[in-house]
């Protein structure tokens, strides 16, 4: 089958599922199982245009609908690049449908009619925007996204905080979405036409002749594209919008939607301009925007005690991550083309890292709230004695998220770093830069071991009948935590289709190839073909750390024989229960927390008052039902009035009755 | 086998050796110094020795389990271990081809992390509070070698430990790298646990911090990975910022590198028995102002001095 009927299958799928469980909605097991069903068999035609693309090359373009008044068309193309974004949403988006089965039962009053359907619309908007070449269809499904993703947000409609967040969000999102209709209409007047090679030559046209007009197009790009990828200040929608959508869509956020920011960048940046002057210009601001977002954001998760808006927080910094990569990339782009693929292929290969551990973390932290009710660390405690496989995909994740080697989050942030430091010599602001984010990763692991020690480690909460998630939450965490480890191991695989997705685009055509940047031994070796400046074999590392550790292990601590005992915690012979002898979630690295007090200052949007008017014309209760049933009612009552219950009294009326009815007859015929 | 490969083999063996057996020497000629100052006898400089040896066979009190908390000591050893890889001694590091300074970095925290995380596993409050501690000092010692470090990287231009010391070996002494090697040596009291920055630990106050229900063979264990990350920190910093002279003989070498170490070591010990501990947010202020001071040499570096 050819890229479009794959597509059109899946798509038809998703659609489907969206009617089914609709239809199903009353039931929630049913309605969930027929949308994992409908998804993953989504997810399958969609692995199959990946293997397709991959292996056979793209599919030409194909038009399906032409408006040739506006110079617009439904153009179905799919290169590499788009394929790695729908292997990202098949594998997440099933992963997060199949989690939210079980998952979803946990709310007893909302239906899952108003989820599972718009949860497959997500993923059809997203494979719509990443499917497609032309600008207007690509705006279509960009707001069949943000339509779908704002009813996720506001799901739980009772509750006050939600309702704001998901005003915020859409807000901000439709603000940002008009920015980018001004820019693509700005390119249109150039081109007269929507489709991305059109806009491609308009924006090449402009760098020349009105080099502010394109700046002002790029900016405007660059700033809806930001908003959705979660970059501060425009952000700031971010950490009160995830944690408000129940876990599994939370997770899908994170692990697809908000990648799509990262999408628009490389389309607009390394497809939409032509290699110039201004890509180095605009790759110097995408880095500082980056570094802004990764500092601020990860500093100020630090201080978050619920797990799900401290994770939020960790989007925006990790986001800085992929930002400063490709920052860095499109810097070099027209002088060093050996850096330029660094960087590129660092801020990329972050991207679908983070999909992968971000995910398991987001379900993981819905695993502990499903089971305890609670998301405030404070409030959790011990839980990997009743939750051992969730403890356990959560230290992945979060070792990986933190970077430690040889978890996938290292590797891309090894490539980043080297590109940083080494591109220090040419403009040493990137090395401040470099520092500044190996310091951001320390403080990730500050938060993550907080995380671990505050949930899952430590003395036992309160919290009673605590037990492990079903199998269906805990296999998506299983695979992805998987993923997390494979990935960092042979980091060189991943990075081949990476590669390959970022030559296909236009301005990157002539990167140096893979094996010239990174060696061709099973690790990695960054540099050119003369000088190999930076190495990292997670192999060599993982099989040397796990040789010595069990050597230390089996010949050194075992070797004497000491004898085991458990005991419980020493107290200092003072009898303090649990309770007691907590040391909570907010008291950990409060000297540090002080010292970065106020770098996130909080915006309120507050929704705007209705006039009151207008609200009053809509309130049908106040001036329609509420009258008409008074009045009803008051009818009612006044003839029941009548009825007193003594026969002499209804005689007496059927008397009057019937003389009235006889005066009025003779009145007639009379 | 070639002789490329044997040679790599031995040298990992000799490296992982000498991390492991050699540290403890070390800890004991630090405590005999300090003992000496004090003015007294002190322990005999196998102490250390003497120490794992009855700790190893000691009882193993528990106060939890799961395998993470289990295999923590000894993969916290391993980890320590696995960095003597990473750092040159006498010759370029046996596993020059798996991993540069970024690399050695992070393995360098992972045994900071087993610690942190067995702490908080074992459910004590008094450890919770020396893995804060111990997190708060990563946070701030960890920049300052960072910094040190990629002072190396942007002079010689390349990530790889031994291509900035081969560079060191050729240009000769510079600013930058001064200013980076003293702020390394600052940065070493803190990741060796001496005074004035036993502030995780610090026994008198809260008993061991991270420690405190660690007893036995696992005690032994976290005991000999400090021990071996001091001896391994002292080494890098001397081959990275003291390469000199160089001589090329990898016995002579490895001895002057040794005997460096030895000197770095010794003014650690001085350092820590002349100073009272800090506390935690005067330990965090002074590490912040070494960080933006060792900036300096950044700048140096930039402008080739």
């Amino acid at each position: 089958m050819s890229t479009v009927s794959l597509l059109g299958l899946s798509a038809a799928l998703l659609l489907a599922g969206a009617l089914v469980s609709l239809v199903l909605g009353g039931r929630r097991k049913a309605s969930g199982w027929a949308s994992v069903g409908f998804v993953g068999a989504a997810g399958v035609a969609l692995w199959a245009v990946v293997v397709r693309t991959f292996s056979a090359g793209p599919d030409p373009e194909v038009t399906l609908l032409s408006l040739p008044a506006i110079g617009a068309g439904f153009v179905v193309s799919v290169d590499c690049l788009s394929a790695i974004f729908l292997a990202i949403t098949g594998t997440i988006g099933f992963l997060t449908t199949l989690y939210s089965v079980e998952y979803m039962t946990r709310y007893r009053t909302d239906s899952v009619a108003k989820y599972y359907p718009l949860l497959q619309l997500l993923f059809a908007g997203i494979v719509g925007v990443v499917a497609t070449g032309d600008f207007v269809f690509f705006l279509v499904f960009w707001e069949l996204m943000t339509f779908a993703s704002f009813f996720l947000v506001t799901f739980e409609r009772e509750v006050r905080a939600n309702q704001r967040a998901g005003f915020k969000y859409f807000v901000v999102n439709q603000a940002a979405t008009f920015g980018m209709i001004a820019a693509a209409l700005i390119l249109w007047t150039r081109s007269g036409s929507f489709r991305f090679s059109a806009m491609r030559d308009a924006l090449g046209g402009l760098v020349t002749t009105q080099p502010a007009l394109a700046h002002l197009v790029l900016f405007l790009f660059f700033m809806g594209f930001a908003t959705k990828a979660g970059i501060l200040p425009m952000g700031d929608w971010l950490p009160d919008a995830y944690p408000a959508a129940p876990s599994g869509a939370t997770a899908a956020f994170g692990g697809t939607m908000t990648k799509l920011g990262v999408y628009g960048l490389l389309r607009v940046f390394l497809y939409f301009l032509p290699l110039s002057p201004v890509t180095r210009t605009w790759g110097l601001a995408i880095a500082l925007a980056g570094a802004v977002s990764l500092f601020v954001g990860t500093l100020t998760a630090l201080k978050q005690d619920d797990i799900k808006r401290l994770m939020s927080f960790h989007v925006i910094g990790q986001v800085g991550y992929m930002f400063l990569g490709i920052g860095l990339g499109l810097f070099f782009l027209p002088s060093n083309p050996t850096l330029a693929a660094l960087g590129l292929l660092a801020g990329t290969f972050h991207m679908i890292n983070h999909s992968l551990y971000k995910s398991c973390l987001f379900l993981g932290a819905g695993a502990v709230a499903f089971r305890t009710g609670t998301r405030s660390l404070s409030a959790l405690g011990g839980l990997r004695a009743f939750m051992p496989a969730t403890a356990m995909y959560a230290l992945t994740a979060a070792l990986a998220i933190a970077g430690v080697p040889p978890l996938n989050g290292f590797a891309s942030k090894w490539l980043m770093y080297a590109t940083a430091i080494l591109g220090g010599k040419a403009f040493p602001l990137f090395a401040v830069l470099g520092i500044v984010a190996m310091f951001i990763s320390l403080v990730t692991l500050a938060s993550f071991l907080k995380y671990l020690g505050s949930a899952f480690l430590g003395p036992p909460s309160p919290l009673r009948g605590v037990r492990e998630v079903p199998a269906s939450m805990l296999v998506p965490q299983a695979f992805l935590a998987l993923a997390c480890v494979v990935f960092g191991l042979v980091p060189a695989w991943p990075l081949a289709f990476v590669h390959r997705a970022l030559t296909g685009l236009a301005s990157a055509a002539s990167l140096p190839r893979l094996e010239s940047l990174l060696g061709d031994g099973p690790g990695l070796q960054a540099g050119s073909d003369l000088v190999r400046v930076a190495f990292w074999a997670p192999l060599p590392i993982a099989a040397a750390l796990a040789l010595l550790g069990l050597a230390a292990y089996f010949l050194i601590q075992r070797a004497a024989g000491a004898p085991v005992r458990n005991v419980p915690v020493w107290t200092c012979g003072e009898e303090a229960g649990p309770e007691l002898s907590r040391y909570p979630a907010t008291s950990l690295y409060l000297p540090f927390k002080r010292a970065f007090q106020g770098i996130y200052p909080s915006i309120h949007l507050r929704a705007p008052a209705f006039p009151s008017w207008l609200r009053r014309a809509f309130d049908l209760d106040a001036w329609l039902y509420l009258p008409v049933a008074r009045a009803v009612e008051g009818g009612a009552r006044a003839v029941s009035r009548t009825h007193v219950g003594i026969p002499q009294v209804y005689l007496l009326w059927i008397v009057v009755g019937a003389i009235a009815v006889v005066g009025i007859v003779l009145a007639f015929l009379g | 086998m070639n002789t490329g490969l044997l040679w790599t083999v031995g040298l990992a063996v000799l490296s992982v050796a000498l991390a492991l057996l050699l540290a403890p020497l070390y800890e004991g000629l630090m405590r005999k110094l300090k003992a000496a100052i004090h003015s007294r006898i002190g322990p005999p400089i196998t102490q250390p020795y003497l120490d794992l040896f009855k700790l190893l066979g000691k009882e193993d009190l528990r106060t939890a389990g799961g395998l993470l908390y289990t295999a923590a000591p000894a993969l916290s050893l391993g980890s320590v271990l696995l960095l003597a890889l990473l750092v040159p001694m006498g010759a370029r590091p046996p596993f020059a081809f798996a991993g540069d300074i970024v690399v050695l970095l992070y393995v360098s925290a992972i045994s900071a992390v087993l610690l942190m995380l067995t702490a908080f596993g074992s459910g004590s409050p008094y450890a919770s509070v020396g893995s804060s501690r111990e997190m708060m000092m990563l946070l701030s010692v960890e920049p300052v070698m960072v910094v040190a470090l990629v002072v190396g990287a942007l002079k010689a231009g390349t990530l790889a430990t031994g291509d900035i010391i081969a560079w060191q070996l050729e240009h000769g002494p510079t600013i930058s790298m001064a200013i980076a090697g003293i702020a390394f040596f600052l940065a070493l009291q803190a990741q060796a646990g001496k005074l004035p920055f036993d502030i995780p630990e610090a026994d008198q106050e809260i008993m061991g911090g991270p420690l405190i229900e660690q007893s036995g063979p696992r005690l032994a264990l976290f005991r000999w990975a400090a021990w071996s990350k001091q001896f391994v920190l002292a080494v890098l910093l001397v081959e990275v910022f003291l390469p000199w002279p160089g001589t090329g003989v990898f016995a002579l070498d490895l001895v002057l590198t040794l005997v460096k170490a030895f000197v770095v070591l010794v003014v650690v010990a001085l350092v820590d028995v002349v100073n009272p501990r800090l506390r935690i947010d005067q330990a965090m202020q002074y590490y912040l102002r070494v960080a933006f001071s060792s900036i300096a040499a950044l700048a140096f570096a930039v402008i080739g001095m």
